[in-house]
């Protein structure tokens, strides 16, 4: 096909479907705008980690770590010791809350000196303003802020910083600013003692930036190092911070990717249905270009041009799309995604050139791919038949059941493939080909069904009917459009429904106090101390309190964090978790009993009956696994501890939340107010009954979710949009029957009646075989994707309102579109439509 | 039958196509109308078929005055009295052979097991018995042509008007055509009316009018 053919051909074809192919390619650029924006939002947000991370590391070239709430400082000085190490810098690092409330602030205490030696920045240079050098940095109440957190607090040199801490306010001269760590984020920086006893963190330390001496072997110096260092605490490389987060956000990133790839896969289906229309129209011209010498091959061509340029013209809207909306999201929102993962400024945009052309590059290859489907049935034209009949229409698939009962059962192999990493490839496969296995359904399906509807007298019935039965190729690509949308809708609801209403048991479960107290909302440098927990326990009318305590660490061997749950372990509780089982066995000999995540059993492997090891508070702790629980709080492994077992081991008193339960028979509120009273006295700390902390979760479910609950209505709105445009479409191409029937008696208003049967049944037919195929897909999302991404087992729940309310929507706007398209190709006159050449 | 009085049309612009037509056809007569192409044949006949509103002048079939009908009044009068063979055939493309057939009967309600036996009946007689299951697609021109032939008679009108019938038709399937339209007006007692511009074709009908010069007269 030569390029003028092929740009004649084009514009004429792009021209005189513009509305069409507007939306078609507008259905591209949503998928990717939406992946584009999820996938730079996240970028973004991980530039800013690695760039934070490598600033404040500075000259170091490994860091030791330990456990969230720090190890002992003892091992600073086990590891400053060794010849090895050049230099070593002890950091305190802690979000501190704001005397005010208004969120915390990241506080780094450091020794000057020797932080100073990897990073000048940590001293004032020419362009820090502060007042007196060096006697102010030695200062206990003195702070120096990073210009992003003199903006962000509005403080300024000489002005006072007020923190809280676990004694009480904390606060603080602000002698200057540090603007070489302004890529570090909005950082309060102090001297290390300073911020050990203002936080109640004496003896304890969080990080060792360390340089090695230049002379001695590298390998040889790491292990002389790690040979220092207590259990669980571990040497990491300074930019292992951004992989990490990327770890632990991977599987909620591309869960909302596959997302936007569904809304992408919609599209698609409209430029099918659009190109597979235009064909269809194009029927004689096609024959007649196949007549003067045009190979089938050149019309396969040229479709794919026609998909590749309306797939270039949504990619690269989409692309823009993404990047504005982005930018739009980092300023309004920062890097947030919904999820909570992070908490950044917001201030670096670093869009992924590779990444977003890749993702363009999925759009055009989407629209091509439709494209070529709609070829599949012109290589099939008879050209002498098509010059010479009047029928507008391709020749329908002929479709039987082995086609899609093999891609269904390929469906079910692909959903017991384990995940690849934590991304469930099986699921995401199994899900594509379950869908696929519904498109190619649609042609036997229809047929199946239709046939055992009983024959009428009722005249638009049986025309509709036979219409809708003999399928043609337009409303085959109508129905599949349909079906797709329909089936990722479904999908969507029932997997949310389930979730919900799983969270939702989980919470009254887990909640079976009455009261909960929590020292530090945001941020970790609030703490309970034993006085607030006995002063809580002896409150007139209190039960019982339960102390909890969380501690956060790598496990030897482990990739990702596990979160250690330290509280009382009663039966209730262990069936508020879902624990399996649900009881607490006897002790083991010397081990303790613990009970493991469903995250933990799929990340690290440990199941029922294992013994383990933790390494708590520098020592390993021997651990046996008595059962599993359900923890929707992480995606990430947690281990449910006794609390006097952890307390033994540890020797930490302190806690983080406290679950009070009253007394029965007691006047709750009159309780609860002098439970709230003692909780006024830490600073900072809150107090909840147990059904506003339900209220709430749920309320963060929903608005976490509406992300998706708005992609559901695009996607469906799309493909409703498609369908009323395929039937304009379709109707005017039928208005030569239109015209025939009206000169066989039929009003204006039952041809358009006629339309909305058809459109009815065609919707009827498309909801029908979406909502199996939904519920298909749901249970993979549920069993598979959901349980390999976010370790979260559930069970299937019905939205069976929803889920018919989305069918008869579809029905009716099917039939309410197709009437208002056959109202447009009726109001030509009978006696010209019969004689259209068209 | 058919009764038309004074009837003039004009082009949109203001010149006459046609004035002062009259015809009459009676029950059982097949009437061909002769002319050159735009001499407003075709528009006469969608006239009479209420397709077409006329400047001046009454169609009257039977008791019914056309002329003074609604839309939708016409469409239903249509339904009941008039059948209708196209030059393009015009057969439904995804119903069988029967059921384009008996498309009429359903218009009308006729319930099944009738509506089965007269299409039958009509198949039959245009030379088609057990072709009845077939799709449109796989007939011939010819046998396409008297499908729709079946179709507007199987409901038995009273007026079977027929445009340019055999111009898509060789001369043989054209022979089989008329030869069918003419059994069919004769055997149901319609009054038919064949435009044609093709003096063979009109060579079939009982009586040969021209309309030339905006005229209606004997050929």
């Amino acid at each position: 096909m030569s390029a003028a053919l092929a740009a004649t051909l084009l514009r004429g074809s792009l021209s005189g479907n513009r509305w069409r192919s507007l939306l078609a390619a507008a259905c591209i650029a949503l998928g990717v705008a939406l992946a584009g924006a999820v996938h730079t939002l996240h970028a973004s947000a991980l530039d800013e980690i690695d760039q934070a991370a490598r600033v404040l590391a500075g000259a170091a070239d490994w860091q030791v770590e330990g456990p969230r709430n720090g190890f002992d400082d003892a091992a600073y000085a086990a590891v400053a010791s060794l010849p090895a190490v050049a230099v070593a810098s002890p950091v305190l690092e802690l979000d501190a809350p704001l005397a005010s409330g208004e969120g915390t602030v990241r506080v780094l205490g450091i020794d000057p000196f020797r932080a100073a030696r990897l990073q000048p920045g940590f001293l004032a240079g020419e362009g820090a303003r502060g007042g007196e050098g060096a006697t102010v940095r030695l200062d206990a109440g003195a702070a120096w802020l990073t210009p992003a957190a003199a903006a962000r607090l509005s403080a300024r040199p000489g002005g006072t910083l007020r923190l809280r801490g676990p004694l009480g306010e904390v606060r603080l001269a602000v002698a200057g600013l540090l603007p070489a760590l302004d890529t570090g984020g909005p950082l309060v920086v102090m001297d290390i003692a300073a911020a050990q006893l203002a936080f109640g963190r004496v003896g304890v330390i969080h990080r060792i930036d360390l340089r090695l001496a230049p002379s001695v072997p590298r390998e040889a110096a790491l292990r002389a190092i790690a040979a220092r260092l207590p259990p669980g605490v571990t040497l990491r490389r300074p930019g292992d911070e951004a992989l990490r987060t990327a770890g632990l956000t991977r599987a909620y990133r591309v869960n909302l990717t596959a997302l936007a790839l569904m809304a992408l896969f919609t599209g698609g289906f409209l430029v099918f249905s659009t190109l597979a229309l235009q064909a269809a129209r194009r029927r004689r011209e096609f024959a007649l270009l196949r007549a003067l010498g045009l190979t089938a091959g050149g019309v396969r061509a040229f479709l794919a041009m026609e998909g590749a340029l309306l797939g270039v013209a949504g990619a690269l809207a989409g692309t823009a799309l993404g990047l504005a909306a982005s930018r739009a999201m980092l300023e309004r929102f920062g890097y947030d995604l919904g999820a909570g993962f992070f908490a950044g400024s917001g201030r670096v945009f670093a869009p992924d050139a590779a990444a977003l052309a890749l993702i363009g590059g999925l759009g055009v290859a989407t629209a091509v791919a439709a494209a070529l489907a709609v070829t599949r049935p012109l290589s099939r034209l008879d050209v002498a038949q098509a010059l010479k009949d009047r029928q507008v229409d391709l020749p329908a698939a002929p479709g039987g059941w082995a086609a899609p009962l093999a891609l269904a059962a390929a469906a079910t192999a692909a959903a017991w493939l384990p995940p690849a990493g934590e991304i469930p490839v099986g699921g995401y496969l199994s899900i594509g080909l379950a869908l696929a296995a519904a498109v190619l359904a649609v042609a036997p399906a229809s047929r199946a069904l239709l046939e055992r509807v009983p024959a009428r007298d009722r005249p638009l019935g049986t025309l509709a009917l036979a219409q809708v039965r003999s399928l043609p190729g337009h409303l085959a690509a109508m129905v599949s459009g349909i079906v797709v949308s329909v089936a990722l809708t479904a999908a969507m609801a029932i997997m949310v429904h389930s979730f919900r209403l799983s969270l939702d048991g989980w919470l009254a479960g887990v909640l079976e106090a009455d009261l909960f107290a929590r020292a530090s909302p945001r941020g970790d440098a609030v703490v309970f101390t034993p006085a607030v927990q006995q002063g809580l326990a002896a409150v007139p009318g209190v039960a019982r309190v339960d102390p909890i305590r969380f501690e956060r660490l790598t496990p030897e061997g482990a990739a990702g964090p596990l979160t250690v749950i330290a509280r009382p372990v009663t039966p209730a509780l262990l069936r508020g978790f879902q624990a399996q089982p649900a009881e607490v066995p006897p002790r083991a000999g010397d081990a303790v009993n613990a009970w493991v995540s469903e995250a933990a059993v799929d990340l690290l492997g440990w199941k029922a009956g294992d013994e383990v090891t933790l390494p708590l508070a520098g020592r390993r702790a021997r651990l046996h696994v008595a059962g599993t629980f359900r923890d929707y709080s992480r995606t990430w492994g947690a281990v449910l501890l006794d609390l006097a077992d952890y307390r033994r081991i540890t020797g930490d008193a302190l806690a983080n939340d406290i679950a009070v339960h009253l007394a029965p028979g007691v006047d709750a509120a009159a309780v609860a107010a002098a439970v709230g009273r003692v909780v006024a006295g830490v600073p900072g700390a809150e107090l909840h009954d147990a059904s506003f902390i339900h209220a709430r979760a749920l309320r963060i479910f929903d608005r976490t979710f509406a992300a998706t609950y708005a992609l559901e209505a695009a996607a469906i709105l799309i493909a409703l949009a498609g369908v009323t445009s395929s039937f304009a479409a379709l109707a005017w191409s039928r208005r030569r029957e239109f015209g025939v029937l009206r000169h066989l008696g039929l009003t204006r208003g039952e041809v358009i009646r006629l339309l909305a049967l058809e459109g009815g049944a065609a919707g009827l037919l498309g909801a029908g075989l979406g909502l199996a195929a939904g519920a298909a897909v749901s249970v993979v999302l549920v069993h598979v994707v959901n349980r390999q991404s976010f370790h979260w087992g559930m069970a299937i729940h019905w939205p069976a309102a929803a889920l018919s309310v989305l069918a008869a929507a579809v029905v009716a706007l099917c039939a309410l579109g197709a009437s208002a398209a056959g109202r447009a190709a009726v109001a030509r006159e009978a006696v010209h439509a019969v004689k259209d050449d068209a | 039958m058919l009764a038309v009085r004074g009837l003039a049309k004009s082009w949109p612009g203001g010149d006459a196509l046609f004035a002062q037509v009259d015809l009459a056809v009676a029950a059982g007569e097949l009437v061909a109308i002769l002319g050159e192409s735009g001499a407003g044949k075709s528009t006469l006949l969608n006239i009479v078929a209420g397709l077409d509103r006329a400047d001046a002048g009454t169609v009257e079939v039977g008791d019914t005055r056309v002329s003074a009908l609604d839309e939708d009044g016409l469409a239903r009068w249509r339904r009941r009295h008039v059948g209708f063979v196209f030059q393009a055939f015009h057969l439904l493309p995804y119903l069988s052979v029967a059921e384009n057939a008996g498309l009429p009967l359903l218009l009308n309600g006729v319930p099944a097991a009738e509506r089965r036996e007269r299409v039958q009946a009509a198949l039959a007689s245009v030379g088609l018995a057990g072709r009845g299951d077939r799709r449109p697609a796989s007939l011939s021109g010819g046998e396409m042509q008297r499908v729709a032939v079946a179709r507007a008679v199987v409901h038995r009108p009273a007026l079977v008007l027929a445009d340019e019938p055999t111009g898509n038709l060789d001369e043989t399937n054209a022979a089989a055509t008329l030869e069918a339209l003419r059994a069919a007006v004769k055997r149901e007692g319609a009054a038919g009316v064949l435009v044609t511009h093709s003096p063979v074709a009109a060579a079939a009908a009982d009586r040969v009018l021209r309309l030339a010069g905006r005229r209606l007269a004997p050929a």
